[in-house]
């Protein structure tokens, strides 16, 4: 349930910081901590450690904004992103790698050796192009038929990516990955990938503002709360619903993109149902129908997994698996007590 | 999209020909035929399960029909979709109120107002005439100090009230109401009253259902008696309600 | 009630019949080119299709009562296999992965202990209400409790003993259904209802049934494998109690949509899976052999001794649940309870401890399919999520909320996907499973035997 703390006293003003975070304000409290934790992390891990947390926090926090769109603005539960998360990814490595396969055993694929700016828009055409054919089909399911057709979206597409060994080179994975270059300059440096990570990721929150705040987020909203009603005030909800979807899924790409651009190698693990779930969660944590939170969620999962080093006798290697199962209880204690998450707009 | 010429079309703002519907072998409407005066009220009585409901379902194109046909100012339809009715100048309520409930009072009033189509909704920021048409309306139903609420932290009544200020917000013809009165203190049926006597003022075509044999009444100048699904009578308020079969099968029962 | 899916159109239905007559047609073509092979891929089929159907009629159990997704039946599948495996980590390739923490014991045994005192509380309370004060009721409660985890930890300590510590309860467990078997007969044959004479009689031969099947349990070091099974099933099976208890009941009272069920069930099975990987590991494990390896051949195909014990196990499982739904007021309690929960409550139905109950018998169900399937292939931390939506999908398939729906669906998803990978290959079947669910919802939304 909301905290019941007053947002405005009797005479209309805002009471101030100190006040409202005494009142137990939960929305000032999470973003205190997280942003404490941060400042801390950063002194004690030191800056380099930190870039390479900041540019895997950017391509999560893309990742739970273009969800968000989905699971909070429009009420569609899905665990399918991973899946367009993956075609972006995977475009971008099939597209921009160099490896020249005769020198390996293993079977090869076609190499095209683009740039990365050459590869990204294909990719995201594509996660755009299967959104909208995949949306087609899926926009007559709705709530828990829902959630379970976007389960088979994610593994199908999991599917693909480990069987279709022509196109992908299945659990083999692909190789050099190329780095962005701009002008003549190639984005070697973890610092200067961070910050082109960041900057998608407020070019991707810039948009996801503009179109919450747009006439076209209202309905959105209206169709999730009920999409009868609203088709009855002549929106054509199918449209609506279709287009955020593949919006969404585009953004997702993106996402795609940089990982795998950052990571220079990539391999169907890395697409597994189980970070759909996990991203779920993330949006979940952060707030539904709220952008700011998503970015706060994504924050928190990644400082999570530093957190869980806290643990005494805790090997390294579990530090995942140990975030996991803070993450579930997290999500229930959230139904509990706050099913719209830390910051949401909006209770499922 | 079959055109028909429809009888008086300058008289009746909407009617329907011959509409049946059959849920899973239950037959909800049979071969029901209809007329609504323009710039009147009127009203639809019947027991429960009669298919007043499902009549508003199918002229506001929420459930299709099985077969007939729908007149909207002369134009004979043999399918609505619903989110063709404001520009055929028809909008409705539901019978249980439903709200755009996780979304301020405000917002939910501007929905109807904004833009409809998809790509140029996109680009359209709230606009004042908006938001002033918007303000009208909700000091209309006195519900201004409220616009920054949940809708779904009103009282019944205040729902209630919102659900008619949201259709009202649309410029159109013709008004279903399902049951507005329902479940209303008296105070607020005085307003819904008034509402309703405004829109006939102001030369709206106005259908409502109604159980409240006083309000149909005081209110309404065209009425339709349903019973299974079928018409029982219509015609004016006064003559129908004279009439011994109507006595017996609705109001003597 | 509210409508999940848009109901299919009528060039949907030519389309569909299409579609079916094309598979048919294919079907058929595949057996008359080779026969041997079909008969092959028919008794995989089957062997897959019974570990589906036990999951689609413990899921369908429990969604037709409590009308949400709940993702820990996925968790309980894994929860029984990795049971299994704790158990019998000794025998399995030699001990080369020897398990046994005590963290996990403790863990066990408390949630044991929780299901064991509440189920007493409820069964004691109603009775002895006005003889026992409440404090004293609790300790009664606390010591049977106390001692129910006592004993289940030493059973989860003592992994090489099962048969001398579980063997005991099982006998007993056999000796008790003889009697009421024995009791219910005799009722039946001289018309006596609740007469001395059948319940002194039952009760005889169920005493001697438990002591000669315990001494014989005990006796018989083979028997540990069963033994396991049993206890898993019971673990997953409290487990899944433990959590609609201590978690759902509150849970519903404040959702106000299923999808906040859903979602916190999916934070169960996040949280499950990864503390089975933490004790586990990630890697694959096998379980150990359950009735030799050596394959009977049979018109050409080859099937295991254990396949067949599969599908009886699935038979078995549906005759013992329409018994149970269609014929004792348990069950007449269950269907009142997915018809309408409030009604239900108002006309004096415990609806908590039938629900309860409910759940345990679905977790038994996700238990058995984990362990079967375990059995058949290798477990993995992971296998949980995938088992879940299978059954899932049978579920929808079969017509979700019916019995026999869940049956015929699983046994259909089993054999279209071994079918279907003849002419692909093996690692596209899951994606066939998922394509067969969106074709279903598309165009028979309600399945092949549609609940009434």
């Amino acid at each position: 349930m909301a905290t019941n703390t007053p947002e405005t006293t009797e005479e209309g003003r805002r009471p101030g910081l100190i006040p409202r975070l005494a009142n137990g304000n939960v929305e000032l409290w999470a973003n205190l901590i997280v942003l404490v934790w941060v400042i801390a992390f950063v002194l004690w891990q030191g800056v380099g450690f930190a870039i390479t947390i900041g540019t895997v926090f950017a391509i999560w926090a893309i990742l739970a904004v273009s969800l968000n769109l989905v699971i909070g603005f429009t009420g569609l539960l899905s665990v399918a992103h991973i899946g367009f998360f993956g075609i972006g990814a995977y475009s971008v490595a099939i597209l921009t790698s160099k490896t020249d396969y005769s020198l390996l055993r293993t079977e090869g694929i076609p190499t095209y050796e683009l740039p990365f700016f050459a590869a990204l828009p294909v990719g995201i055409a594509l996660a755009g192009l299967t959104a909208l054919v995949v949306g087609v089909v899926f926009n007559r399911f709705r709530d828990d038929v829902f959630v379970l057709v976007s389960f088979g979206f994610a593994i199908i597409s999991f599917n693909l990516f480990l069987n279709a060994r022509a196109i992908t080179r299945g659990a083999f994975g692909i190789h050099d990955v190329a780095r962005p270059v701009i002008g003549t300059r190639v984005l070697d440096g973890e610092l200067e990938f961070l910050v082109m990570a960041l900057v998608c990721l407020a070019l991707v929150s810039a948009l996801a503002w503009f179109i919450v705040t747009s006439s076209f987020g209202r309905v959105l909203t209206a169709i999730r709360e009920d999409e009868q009603a609203a088709s009855v005030f002549g929106y054509q909800v199918t449209h609506y619903k279709l287009a955020i979807w593949v919006i969404s899924a585009m953004m997702a790409a993106v996402a795609g993109g940089l990982f795998s651009s950052w990571t220079s190698f990539i391999d169907p693990n890395s697409f597994i149902l189980l970070e759909s779930i996990l991203l779920v969660s993330i949006v979940i944590l952060g707030g539904l129908a709220t952008i700011w939170g998503s970015l706060l969620g994504a924050m928190t999962f990644v400082l999570l997994e530093e957190g869980m080093r806290f643990i005494p006798f805790l090997p390294d290697v579990y530090v995942g698996q140990a975030r996991q199962v803070v993450l579930g209880v997290m999500l229930v204690l959230l139904m509990l007590f706050r099913p719209q998450g830390l910051l949401g707009r909006y209770r499922l | 999209m079959t055109q028909v010429p429809a009888r008086d079309a300058e008289h009746y703002a909407l009617g329907t020909v011959g509409v049946s519907k059959n849920f899973g072998g239950v037959q909800a409407l049979h071969r029901l035929s209809i007329s609504i005066p323009k710039g009147q009220i009127t009203c639809v009585i019947g027991p429960n399960g009669s298919g007043k409901s499902t009549l508003i379902n199918i002229l506001s194109g929420v459930l299709p029909m099985d077969s007939g046909m729908v007149i909207v100012d002369g134009v004979g339809l043999r399918t609505v979709h619903p989110y063709e009715t404001p520009d055929l100048g028809i909008t409705r309520t539901f019978q249980d109120v439903r709200l755009f409930n996780q979304i301020s009072v405000m917002d939910n009033i501007m929905v109807v107002l904004t833009e409809r189509k998809l790509w140029p909704s996109l680009f359209q920021r709230s606009k004042s005439e908006h938001r002033q048409r918007a303000e009208q309306v909700l000091r209309d139903v006195g519900m201004w100090d409220k616009r920054d609420a949940m809708a779904e932290d009103l009282s019944y009544g205040q729902r209630k009230l919102l659900e008619m200020a949201r259709a009202m917000a649309l410029d159109v013809n013709i008004y279903l109401f399902d049951e507005p009165f329902a479940g209303l203190f008296p105070q607020m049926l005085v307003r819904v009253k008034d509402i309703l006597k405004q829109l006939r003022a102001r030369e709206k075509s106005i259908l409502f259902i109604s159980h409240n044999m006083e309000i149909v009444r005081e209110l309404s100048d065209h009425l339709i008696v349903m019973d299974s699904g079928e018409l029982l009578v219509e015609g004016d308020v006064d003559e129908v309600l004279a009439k011994q079969e109507v006595i017996e099968a609705y109001l003597g029962a | 009630m509210r409508r999940l899916i848009a109901s299919g159109s009528r060039q949907g239905n030519i389309l569909a019949i299409a579609l079916a007559t094309l598979v048919v047609a294919y079907l058929a073509w595949k057996v008359t080119e080779s026969p041997s092979q079909s008969v092959q891929f028919a008794f995989n089929g089957l062997s897959v299709g019974a570990v589906y159907a036990l999951l689609a009629m413990g899921f369908t159990l429990v969604y037709s009562t409590v009308w949400f997704f709940d993702l820990y039946y996925g968790a309980a599948a894994a929860i029984g296999a990795y049971s299994v495996f704790y158990l019998r980590s000794k025998e399995a390739i030699g001990g080369l992965y020897q398990v046994q923490n005590p963290v996990v014991n403790v863990l066990f045994a408390a949630v044991v202990a929780g299901v064991v005192a509440w189920a007493l509380y409820e069964i004691l309370w109603p009775r002895l209400r006005g003889r026992v004060s409440q404090r004293g009721m609790y300790g009664i409660v606390a010591a049977a409790g106390a001692a129910a985890g006592v004993y289940s930890g030493l059973v989860f300590t003592y992994t090489d003993n099962i048969h001398l510590l579980f063997g005991p309860v099982a006998g007993l467990a056999i000796g008790v259904i003889v009697a009421l078997g024995v009791r219910e007969a005799l009722q039946r044959l001289t018309g006596d209802e609740g007469g001395r004479v059948a319940a002194y009689v039952s009760a005889a031969v169920g005493m001697a049934v438990a002591v000669v099947a315990a001494a014989l349990i005990a006796g018989t070091p083979e028997t540990k494998l069963y033994l396991s099974w049993a206890v898993s099933c019971l673990l997953a099976g409290c487990v899944g109690l433990g959590i609609y208890r201590g978690l759902y009941v509150t849970l519903r009272q404040r959702a106000r949509s299923p999808l906040v069920m859903l979602v916190a069930s999916m934070g169960i099975l996040l949280a499950i899976s990864a503390a089975i990987t933490i004790v586990f590991e990630s890697a694959p494990r096998p379980l150990p052999d359950a009735f030799g390896s050596r394959p009977l051949e049979i018109a050409g195909g080859n099937i295991k001794g254990f396949n067949f014990f599969t599908v009886g196990v699935s038979l078995v499982g549906f005759a013992g649940l329409l018994w149970l739904l269609q014929r004792t007021s348990f069950g007449r309690s269950v269907r009142a309870i997915g018809d309408d929960e409030d009604v239900s409550k108002v006309v004096g139905i415990n609806t908590t401890v039938v629900i309860a109950i409910v759940f345990f018998i679905g977790a038994v169900f996700a238990a058995m399919a984990g362990i079967l399937s375990g059995h058949d292939t290798a477990i993995q931390p992971r296998m949980g999520l995938l088992l879940l939506l299978k059954g899932w999908i049978a579920s929808v398939v079969g017509g979700i909320g019916n019995l026999y729906g869940a049956l015929v669906g699983g046994f259909a998803l089993g054999m279209v996907e071994q079918f279907g990978i003849w002419d692909l290959a093996g690692e596209w079947k899951d994606v066939i499973s998922f394509v067969v669910l969106i074709l279903f919802l598309s165009f028979w939304p309600k399945g092949l035997l549609p609940r009434k």
